[in-house]
């Protein structure tokens, strides 16, 4: 990983890379993105289906019934996507195999905080993050618990007749506010936040290719994840804080 | 002279004939059946009459002079009532006075004693009547020879019509059934239609003109009679085309309605809205559904309370155009029906009911029902059974679901949710929304998650945007 060049060398080159994320999870990404984006099309479509695009698109796709389905069974995906994802990651943090890097912690409080003056201008340099800034925590469990309220509200919209078995009929309007409403707040969510964060943010414009290549720049790394990569590098860091200030005060 | 006039010569000969021919059709009167098997006996010298006294009498009625007389449209049947096609009785009279003085009886019921009244001789043999001294028409007039006077003018087509149409004139159809052709007068002089004369109704009926139509039967007639109304109500007649009562009749089912049955004919009387009336026309062909209906709450609050905020028949299934309700195209116009009046602020807020009419459409089944039009026209494919607000609460037999008996309610719902889900267990229909908007006191638990979202949503986006902006504006401003 690391060139004999000494630290200040490797990140100087700006081509250097590291690897950040495994195949594993390039792909959960890549299915989760995919089936969001189904579910929310075909989810939100029938939310506002007295909208003309809704109209052109649910006839398009073969009418109500079939978006229902095409609903279903990308729910299906996503709801496996979600628990495989869950059970790979609590076997891992048991078997001591993976730090638990995404737990929020005191820390990422106080690092918004910190941020929120250092983009405000009262303080002179960001907030030093580890592995996964609190944005990306946020963004995390935004999609975990809201894709698991999704799936739990949208197992009892699949089978109303087998719920109210054991559970109260209110469940079911219930269920279906929560699952329309809570679908809106992740279609926001991703539309506001998680769009601007990994494409129009000049930190990463045109686009935040990480979770795609699986690779991020030493730059990045130095500038967003310092404490992730003074534990890589095996360095101190304070040295890695003052590599960071030089690289801001070049590149301004 | 030139071939060209020969040929124009002829032509012209031809024209002649045919014109000529034409006129002679149209001025001789065609008998009816009745009268003309009559006259295959009566038609014949020889056949004679005798009394008991031992007089007799020739009982031969000329054809031809019969058919010149004013009274040939009556045929046989008008003035020997007795006697018809099928039954000839045989009867007996002392002499051939007391038959005419029998016979004359007839006559006065069409003319009756006010008319004769009015002329000096009329006024002078009623006074020998009163003496005892019998009247005998046809001492002056003749029997079958009876020609019109000439001497009498109408003023007006209705006069001329009503000369005969006030008295007792009977029809006679092909089936054996009779109609009274009596023109009720003060009826039709009330009607709506008063200023309009008989052949507007009646086309091809004149004081010149006198057609003999035959029907088979009542009813034919009165669906053949119900075509005159489309002279003037065009508008309504296209719409009736599209009905299911139409669409019968022209399948040679001549039991549905046609124009009069439901607005009468000469009493014709503006189109009523009155309720009440309307739902009785419907009930002379649809009792059973009448029946169903007067039990539910529709009908009861109609009948009982004289409420006229409920629909009656029309309000849902329309006067003119009455589609069949058996049909998709019906039933998917159902929601909307109902929402007429249950989503009438102003109606509903009499009755506590609510008038969300979004907690259906814009539910499962509303936006079901909303694609099922579309995909069946745009692609040819259906969407699965949905419950439109018949299905649950019944068509004519609707009742209330606040304070009735709940416990059939919910039973009568459950069996109505098991026909499409598998399953359903009571608890659905105890703890749907029930069309109402969600309430603490309702529906606690989806009325807070509702209010949870009303505030997280906007708290949420307004705090993204925010954080985006301060992120932007750092990088515009470092710059």
């Amino acid at each position: 990983m690391m060139t004999e060049g000494g630290l200040a060398e490797s990140i100087g080159n700006h081509g250097d890379t590291l690897r950040r994320f495994s195949n594993a999870r390039v792909a959960e990404h890549l299915l989760v993105m995919f089936t969001v984006g189904i579910l929310v099309t075909t989810g939100l479509s029938q939310k506002f289906y007295h909208l003309d695009v809704s109209r052109w698109l649910i006839l398009k796709l073969g009418g109500m019934d079939t978006v229902k389905l095409i609903h279903r069974f990308a729910g299906i995906v996503f709801g496996a996507t979600m628990l495989f994802h869950m059970v790979i990651a609590v076997i891992g943090i048991a078997l001591r195999k993976w730090s638990p890097s995404m737990m929020i912690n005191a820390k990422d409080f106080s690092d918004a905080v910190h941020n929120i003056k250092y983009y405000a201008g009262a303080e002179d340099l960001p907030a030093v993050c580890d592995r996964y800034t609190y944005k990306q925590k946020f963004q995390y469990w935004g999609i975990l618990t809201g894709g698991l309220l999704m799936i739990l509200t949208g197992s009892l919209l699949w089978f109303p007749a087998l719920v109210t078995g054991f559970l109260p009929g209110e469940f079911i309007p219930a269920a279906k506010t929560l699952h329309t409403d809570e679908a809106l707040v992740i279609f926001l969510f991703i539309s506001l936040w998680h769009i601007y964060n990994s494409i129009f943010s000049p930190e990463v414009f045109p686009l935040d290719t990480s979770i795609f290549t699986g690779h991020i720049s030493m730059k990045r790394m130095l500038r967003e994840h310092p404490a992730e990569l003074a534990r890589i590098e095996g360095v101190g860091l304070g040295e890695i804080l003052k590599e960071r200030q030089r690289d801001m005060q070049e590149t301004g | 002279v030139s071939k060209k006039g020969i040929g124009l010569l002829l032509f012209l000969l031809f024209m002649a004939v045919t014109v000529s021919s034409r006129l002679a059709a149209a001025g001789e009167q065609i008998l009816s059946d009745e009268a003309t098997a009559c006259l295959g006996c009566h038609g014949r010298r020889g056949i004679v009459k005798k009394f008991e006294n031992g007089e007799t009498m020739a009982a031969y009625v000329e054809a031809a002079t019969f058919k010149a007389s004013v009274h040939n449209s009556l045929g046989c049947r008008g003035c020997h009532p007795e006697f018809s096609t099928g039954i000839h009785p045989s009867r007996r009279f002392r002499s051939k006075r007391q038959y005419q003085i029998r016979c004359s009886l007839v006559c006065r019921r069409c003319h009756s004693g006010n008319q004769m009244r009015n002329s000096h001789v009329g006024e002078a043999l009623f006074q020998e009547e009163r003496q005892g001294k019998p009247v005998v028409c046809s001492d002056c007039h003749g029997s079958h020879s009876i020609m019109p006077t000439g001497a009498k003018t109408f003023k007006t087509e209705e006069q001329y019509c009503m000369s005969c149409h006030e008295h007792s004139i009977i029809m006679d159809f092909r089936n054996g059934e009779t109609l009274s052709f009596t023109v009720d007068k003060p009826a039709l002089e009330s009607s709506v239609h008063n200023e309009l004369s008989c052949s507007d109704c009646h086309p091809g009926f004149s004081p010149k003109k006198h057609p003999r139509r035959i029907f088979g039967s009542r009813r034919d007639y009165a669906i053949t009679s119900s075509e005159s109304c489309r002279r003037c109500h065009f508008d309504k007649y296209t719409r009736t085309r599209a009905s299911i009562h139409y669409t019968l009749i022209s399948r040679g089912d001549l039991r549905p309605p046609s124009c009069t049955d439901c607005h009468g004919f000469h009493n014709i009387s503006r189109g009523s809205k009155e309720k009440l009336s309307i739902a009785g026309k419907c009930r002379r062909c649809h009792q059973a559904i009448y029946d169903l209906y007067a039990e539910s709450i529709h009908g009861r609050s109609l009948f009982d309370e004289h409420n006229l905020d409920v629909p009656v028949c029309t309000d849902c299934h329309v006067a003119h155009e009455i589609v069949n309700p058996l049909t998709l195209d019906y039933r998917r116009r159902i929601p909307e029906i109902c929402s007429n009046c249950h989503s009438d602020k102003t109606i509903m807020a009499k009755y506590g009911l609510s008038t969300d009419i979004r907690t259906y459409v814009s539910d499962f089944h509303g936006n079901g029902m909303y694609f099922d039009g579309k995909q069946r026209k745009l692609l040819l494919r259906p969407t699965g059974p949905i419950a439109v607000c018949t299905d649950c609460h019944g068509t004519h037999t609707i009742q209330k679901t606040l304070d009735t008996d709940t416990a059939i309610i919910k039973a009568n719902l459950e069996k109505r949710c098991r026909q499409c889900h598998d399953g359903a267990i009571n608890t659905i229909p105890d703890k749907w929304l029930s069309h109402y908007k969600p309430s603490m006191k309702r529906t606690p638990i989806v009325f807070l998650v509702k209010v949870i979202y009303k505030i997280f949503i906007p708290v949420l986006v307004i705090g993204l945007l925010l954080q985006i902006v301060l992120h932007i504006w750092h990088y515009a401003s470092n710059r």
